[in-house]
């Protein structure tokens, strides 16, 4: 290798781990625990067993490597690994809960509250983003899992569909379903600012 | 445009994935609807809060080297 590790494309990192060179497994891990662990995280909301699947993810990934025919997907192959391991948590855990079905939310029937005039010191409050983590906690599984990949941790629309196995409009649908009933959500935590005596609804 | 549309295109809106006509379209119905205005501004700032929500603390560097040793001692090492 010419250029310093630090400095090399994932693809060219995958493809000298192919060749068993395990500084590059090293980078490819420092690249990558902070957001295997956040994402596992964020599904399972249990910091021991992020770790734990932090672990599995990389001995899986690492071990199977040579699987992985076009080193441009590595990191949709990660996350979709963290994804299943974090589901097989939940399922042993029992987390699983039942899909609500939202097909027929629609959001001209909520009451419009114009909160986003609110101050930053309220939207932002510890309070108010305790309670959306939260609801995004309580999301039916499909639209948490798409919510937190978008929304929380900033992957593109088309990483998700790759490492869901679903289609870039059915990413698109479930998210904007986990908009709206977090929008929801919000719309009546926020309403007691509305409120000008103070006392709330 | 009417309020359904509106509320169909907001996605794409936010995305950049629409045509000009239809973004030019959908802000003559914002100016003129409140409660889609609302709405709008309201689906924005859920987006713009989630990216808020806390991250988990950082995995620490004496973890990544943990973890780095475990995969050679159980991968790499014959």
């Amino acid at each position: 290798m010419s250029e310093p590790i630090d400095k090399l494309s994932v693809p060219a990192l995958v493809a000298e781990i192919k060749h068993g060179d395990t500084v590059a497994m090293g980078e490819i891990v420092k690249r990558y625990s902070n957001k295997v662990y956040n994402l596992a995280f964020h599904l399972t909301r249990d910091a021991s067993a992020a770790e734990e699947i932090m672990q599995e993810v990389f001995l899986t990934v690492i071990s199977k490597i040579h699987t992985l025919t076009n080193e441009a997907y590595f990191a949709t192959w990660l996350y979709r690994v963290t994804t299943n391991a974090a589901y097989g948590f939940l399922r042993k855990e029992k987390k699983f809960a039942e899909q609500t079905s939202v097909d027929d939310m629609n959001h001209e029937q909520s009451v419009t509250y114009d909160w986003s005039t609110l101050p930053d010191d309220v939207l932002l409050s510890e309070e108010s983003r305790a309670m959306l983590r939260d609801s995004i906690d309580t999301l039916p599984d499909t639209m948490r899992t798409v919510v937190i990949m978008k929304d929380v941790e900033g992957l593109k629309n088309e990483d998700i569909a790759q490492a869901l196995g679903l289609s870039v409009p059915a990413v698109k649908s479930r998210l904007h379903r986990g908009r709206l009933i977090l929008r929801e959500i919000l719309s009546d935590y926020f309403r007691k600012y509305s409120d000008p005596s103070g006392e709330g609804k | 445009m009417n309020c359904r549309i509106c509320s169909k295109l907001l996605q794409e809106y936010l995305e950049n994935t629409i045509s000009e006509e239809l973004i030019n379209d959908l802000n003559r119905h914002l100016q003129d609807c409140e409660r889609c205005r609302i709405f709008f501004k309201t689906y924005s700032l859920t987006i713009t809060l989630s990216r808020k929500v806390e991250t988990p603390c950082c995995v620490s560097p004496e973890k990544i080297e943990h973890l780095t040793s475990l995969l050679y001692e159980r991968l790499f090492s014959k």
